[in-house]
């Protein structure tokens, strides 16, 4: 199974790729996006959008996809956090990261800006800032491809 | 390093796979960002103007082609990748480079 978004998702070797792609179990269970590193699969502490997760993340591991993360979001509070982490844990799934409910991201959205360029310190950038850094960890190296 | 960014629409994953692009390239990294959901908002997400919204050209579906060769099917790309992302990317901030798909993407058999 080939497609012309998991072509281009999949680079030359000479950049990141960072595709945008809906949560589709269909998109996973057609091999859509296969040739991937990382597949962060982001999830709100609600029962449905966890259980998009956790039907996604076998699928994703079959295509071959190394790392497989869910990022909770829209977190408030600990019981938000607890909700994801234990249904993660429960079906093996790893947490690479948590960010947390944020007014920012609605106010730059209000404003048709970017996040980045809105509020580059807001709480809900600084989590974004550390799953970079677990990706440069756990993935490839600095400064490059 | 090839990041994919899911989520169920609505979930965030736009603002966060936006965000994490603008990071990474802060970082010194090359990143190229794809636009691959039906109802496309990665643009204004990573602060890409107006104008060069306005002048953006998606990716069209024909750029990929089934070939028949020696009895098998394969779904091929018409034109080398860089060439692709060369023509239709456009600049966002930080360097980071987009692309949008055209609507719904159809996986092929092979």
């Amino acid at each position: 199974m080939r497609s012309l978004l998991g072509e281009l998702a999949a680079g030359t070797g000479g950049e990141v790729t960072v595709t945008d792609m809906e949560a589709s179990i269909e998109h996973m269970s057609r091999g859509t996006i296969r040739h991937v590193d990382v597949l962060l699969m982001v999830t709100e502490p609600y029962f449905r959008s966890l259980e998009t997760a956790g039907r996604m993340a076998p699928l994703a591991r079959e295509l071959g996809i190394g790392h497989v993360w869910a990022i909770a979001n829209k977190v408030r509070g600990e019981r938000d956090e607890e909700i994801i982490r234990s249904y993660c844990e429960e079906r093996g799934i790893e947490v690479g990261g948590v960010v947390p409910w944020d007014e920012a991201v609605q106010e730059a959205d209000r404003e048709g800006r970017a996040l980045m360029d809105y509020a580059a310190t807001a709480p809900a950038v600084v989590a974004v800032e550390r799953i970079a850094d677990l990706i440069e960890e756990r993935v490839g190296g600095r400064g490059g491809a | 390093m090839r990041i994919a960014v899911g989520g169920k629409g609505g979930s965030g994953k736009t603002t966060i796979a936006a965000t994490l692009a603008r990071a990474l390239a802060r970082r010194g990294h090359p990143v190229t960002a794809l636009d691959g959901d039906p109802n496309p908002n990665l643009g204004v997400a990573l602060g890409v103007s107006r104008e060069r919204l306005g002048s953006l050209v998606r990716v069209p579906k024909e750029i990929i082609e089934m070939k028949e060769e020696g009895g098998q099917r394969t779904l091929v790309l018409t034109r080398p990748v860089e060439e692709i992302f060369a023509e239709y990317g456009v600049s966002a901030p930080d360097g980071v480079n987009l692309m949008v798909m055209t609507g719904v993407d159809h996986a092929g058999a092979g």
